[in-house]
């Protein structure tokens, strides 16, 4: 029983002295160059100046290297790591790139489901309107004329004639935004209330009168998954590399004292 | 055998070019090289059928972000993304923190960053990047740290400006350099630069095309992949810059820039190789106003006379001309045009980008007279290079451009981002001190100035003007559709408003009943419209045909304007007259003067609020050109006016519960011009005298 906690012991101390012995790099003086590490400097250097390095070129930028390596461990040694800025936005950067390429590129159609259910909005297809309209000039007596003119249809089946609108007299599937662009708000809010396949009017614009004959209202609608798969997919996935930065700061977060003098005055 | 020995040089030395593989990076780096920025996106349905009648679509081609070199220092941190999503209504932030907001979305929009050193400097503040450990980069480190971006910066980015960035981003990399060998053999001398990283630059214009081709959306909303050429003369000064867009989703794996060539024919050679390739793409020259004359020569780049090929070289890359933006407009000038009362109008007199500023000549700067020179130099038998359409854009370089009047912040970002950088609010005492102590410690020129009594900024600012946009007669709201009405040059300018003029000219436009419900249709079919040629037709006197509607959201209108140009038979002199065609509140046009009588349209200062019982919703009309000759060759071109405002200056100076400064016009009168319609004579038999 006791032999055998002596052995453990005993392999333990070899081991820790077998790691002392291997893994001192912290103070060796040693700058290794792996074939790798080779490699990739000298291509590299070929993809930025577009052929080979000659033999001086390759020592100069072996030089470079090495040069680069010692100046990084002296500046270890000294902790000039230590505090500086630029160092920790840029650990901090790589720490970010981490944790965003750990989201697999293929979520499944079981998370883009669920995804798509909860931002519908954001795929919503709005609501377009057909219609046709006859148009009064706000130059003449327009408001009386065009009364007129819908009377008359009315009672004799007259055909009303107006003035030419600027932009046409039919308009297909235009959306809420467009008509408002092409015709201003009061117009809209007027559009959206009338009834379907029913001359009316007159109604007022700020260009003028309009008797209107609301043709079709093609209701805004939610898009199947399968339509708007692609886009769907890029949002989630953006979503998802925000959401893993926010839970994994979070996460972490609550580990953390954040100290700051109460008497300071910003 | 001499003969022969030197052959086999020759040939060997091509021979080893090839084999040490220069020939393939020529091909990899030649601007020419296109690339398909496509990307995979979700279809998208346009039910929409074409409309054949046209619709108006507005939009701005001439924007920057923080990818170009000024913008960057100027504080501007907005990306082309943001740029687009501004152009579709969102609210983006100005660099000094307050939000920008359209008054209503444009139908398209085009990122334009200065192409010359695309993508640096962001590169040279950001302190992990190899450029940032080269010494002469350090004034730059971190500039836009969100702490360092107020005002308080001015004096420091105007002095990176003037002197850090012009004197550091020349230097060569020594003759020995792998990149010096490398710039000369793949023809692309900016690899030379010690200040300047191509894989940086590439990745910036990678990024501009693909936010295009994020945002562009068929039948909703368009974009174009695009960028500045910012070229000038060596001397002088002259500002020669135009802004190119492409046609569709394939460009050049770069822009070509200034550095590649300072001669805009060079750039031309380059859009007529890229077009060889499929690639179709044009060019719009803009600040014409601060070119020193030298935007619409009477002579080529190199001074040499103007040819027809020259002519037609120049048509062919650039069918549209910007004529108003926000730093000024560029129609024309009060000593070009003497009799135009309406000539005065938001007037930029300094060559763009001058320090100390210095006057610009207006002759040659301005399309009213560009058009005259066309003339002239095809009466000489030159060709007629100045026989363009127009646009007009904001050139903001924060992303989003401010057309509103009360709804303005200029558009160099923190330079002008306050009422009193502007110089329309009197300044302060301490920004009084802070624009002193500048110019001392950068050695600057004084930048105040006392007018009757009160202190204001005098940068130039103040000659800035809430303008322009460009709009495009499309059958839809597609690239192509839009494209297509630049190349025919069916558009027309605004300074910002959204009305709209239709033009057509024919000689059988009077049968057609202006008041009836296919007129648009019949004028097509009939006769041209604007950018088009008319042609003589048994010396018959053409009809013109105008329509004009207001912006719902602004003044009414108050008259329509034909101008008219042409040169002289016997004496090649040119000759300009402005009518008024159309007047509001049912006025008439005195025959003798060709004016309209006032209107009566009055602005209240106090509060900037207009008559709101005057003007007009629409002016419509037929016109005969009364001094018409046909023997004439002549341009026709639409100016609609509307009733006047408050200029961008007073609004400040409102909101500021100052008085408007008095040396600024308080009010302005918005106005939109239509592209020319060209008549053309039939070519006279000459009476040759035998020697």
């Amino acid at each position: 029983m006791n032999l055998r906690i002596v052995v453990f012991f005993a392999i333990g101390l070899i081991i820790f002295i077998l790691d002392i012995g291997f893994n001192s790099e912290q103070d060796s003086k040693d700058i290794y160059i792996s074939d790798q590490e080779l490699t990739s400097l000298l291509s590299a250097w070929k993809s930025q100046v577009g052929r080979p390095p000659s033999d001086e070129e390759i020592v100069s930028i072996i030089n470079n290297f090495v040069q680069e390596e010692i100046l990084y461990r002296e500046a270890l040694l000294l902790e000039l790591d230590q505090e500086d800025r630029i160092i920790k936005r840029r650990l901090a950067q790589k720490i970010t790139f981490l944790k965003q390429e750990t989201i697999p590129d293929d979520p499944s159609q079981e998370e883009l489901e669920n995804f798509f259910e909860l931002n519908k909005d954001n795929y919503f297809v709005p609501a377009t309107y057909s219609f046709s309209h006859h148009y009064f000039s706000k130059e003449s007596n327009a408001k009386e004329i065009a009364a007129k003119a819908f009377n008359d249809y009315k009672t004799n089946g007259t055909e009303i004639i107006g003035d030419p609108f600027f932009l046409g007299k039919n308009f297909y599937q235009k959306s809420a935004n467009e008509i408002k662009k092409n015709f201003g708000e009061l117009f809209f809010s007027t559009i959206e209330n009338l009834s379907l396949n029913d001359w009316s009017g007159p109604h007022e614009s700020v260009f003028g009168q309009h008797i209107i004959l609301l043709k079709e209202i093609k209701n805004g609608f939610s898009p199947p998954l399968e339509k708007v798969l692609l886009k769907v997919q890029q949002d989630y996935l953006s979503q998802a590399q925000d959401k893993a930065i926010d839970e994994y700061i979070n996460e972490i977060r609550s580990q953390y004292r954040v100290i700051i003098n109460p008497d300071y005055k910003f | 055998m001499n003969k022969s020995f030197i052959g086999l040089i020759v040939v060997s030395t091509i021979f080893l070019i090839y084999a040490t593989g220069f020939y393939t990076n020529f091909q990899t780096d030649s601007a020419l090289e296109v690339i398909d920025f496509s990307i995979d996106q979700p279809e998208i349905e346009n039910s929409v059928p074409p409309n054949p009648d046209r619709i108006p679509l507005y939009g701005d081609l001439h924007v920057h972000t923080k990818y170009s070199f000024d913008a960057y220092i100027f504080g501007v941190t907005a990306t082309p993304y943001d740029a687009y999503r501004y152009a579709k209504g969102e609210t983006i932030k100005h660099p000094l923190g307050f939000d920008m907001r359209l008054r209503e979305p444009l139908d398209f929009y085009a990122v334009t960053d200065h192409g010359f050193y695309m993508g640096m400097i962001e590169n040279y503040a950001d302190t992990s990047s190899e450029m940032s450990k080269k010494e002469w980069t350090k004034p730059m480190h971190n500039i836009n740290r969100p702490e360092n971006v107020t005002t308080e910066s001015l004096g420091e980015r105007a002095d990176l400006f003037s002197s850090v960035i012009s004197q550091a981003i020349v230097q060569p990399y020594p003759y020995w350099h792998p990149k010096l060998w490398k710039a000369w053999f793949t023809n692309n001398i900016q690899v030379a630069l010690q200040s300047f990283d191509y894989d940086v630059h590439k990745s910036a214009w990678a990024d501009v095309a693909n936010a295009a081709e994020e945002f562009n959306k068929p039948g909703k909303f368009t974009t174009f992949i695009g960028y500045e050429f910012t070229t000038s003369t060596d001397v002088e000064g002259g500002n020669l810059h135009r802004n190119v867009i492409f046609n569709s989703s394939k460009a050049p794996i770069r822009p070509w820039t200034r550095i590649d060539s300072l001669n805009p024919e060079d750039l031309w050679t380059w859009m007529d190789g890229l077009r060889d390739k499929g690639v179709d793409s044009l060019a719009m020259p803009h600040n014409s106003n601060g070119s020193n004359g030298q935007m619409f020569e009477v002579e080529t780049f190199r001074g040499n006379p103007i040819s027809i090929e020259y002519a037609e070289k120049r048509m062919r890359n650039e069918p549209v001309v910007e004529i108003t933006q926000v730093k000024g407009t560029s129609d024309t000038h009060p000593l070009l045009s003497p009799d135009d009362e309406w000539a005065d109008f938001e007037i930029m007199d300094k060559r763009v980008g001058s320090r100390p500023p210095t006057y610009s000549m207006p002759q040659g700067g301005y399309v009213r007279d560009a058009y005259l020179r066309g003339l002239t130099l095809e009466w000489e038998g030159r060709g007629n290079p100045y026989k363009f359409g127009l646009i007009g854009s904001s050139d903001t370089h924060t992303g989003a451009g401010g057309f509103d009047e009360n709804n303005y912040w200029s558009k160099v970002g923190v330079l002008d981002g306050t009422d009193m950088s502007r110089g329309s609010v009197p300044l302060t005492q301490d920004r009084i001190e802070q624009l002193e102590e500048y110019a001392e410690l950068y050695d600057q020129p004084i930048s105040i100035q006392d007018i009757e009594g009160r202190t204001y900024a005098d940068v130039g600012f103040d000659q800035w003007s809430a303008s322009g946009l460009a709009v495009a007669w499309a059958e839809e709201n597609t690239r192509d559709s839009i494209f297509q009405a630049f190349k025919r040059k069916e558009t027309f300018a605004t300074t910002g408003t959204r009305m709209a003029v239709r033009f057509f000219a024919g000689y059988d436009m009077q049968s057609i009943d202006i008041d009836s419900e296919d007129m648009v249709k019949n004028a097509y079919a009939k006769g041209v419209t604007m950018g088009a040629d008319l042609f003589s037709k048994d010396n018959q006197t053409p009809q013109f045909l105008v329509w004009a509607q207001r912006d719902k959201l602004g003044a009414p209108l108050q008259r329509v304007q034909i101008i008219k140009g042409w040169v002289e038979n016997a004496s090649g002199t040119p000759k300009e007259k402005v009518y008024d065609v159309a007047c509001s509140d049912g006025l008439t046009v005195d025959p003798v003067t060709n004016r309209c009588p006032d209107n009566g349209a009055k602005v209240n200062i106090n509060d900037c609020s207009i008559s709101s019982d005057v003007g007009a919703v629409e002016l419509k009309t037929t016109w005969v050109d009364p001094d018409f000759d046909p023997t004439i060759k002549a341009f026709y071109y639409v100016r609609v006016l509307e009733n006047p405002t408050c200029r961008w200056s007073t609004w400040d100076a409102l909101k500021a519960g100052v008085k408007p400064r008095p040396d600024l016009d308080e009010t302005i009168q918005e106005r939109a011009w239509s592209s020319p319609i060209w008549y053309i004579p039939e070519s006279r038999q000459l009476d040759i005298i035998p020697l």
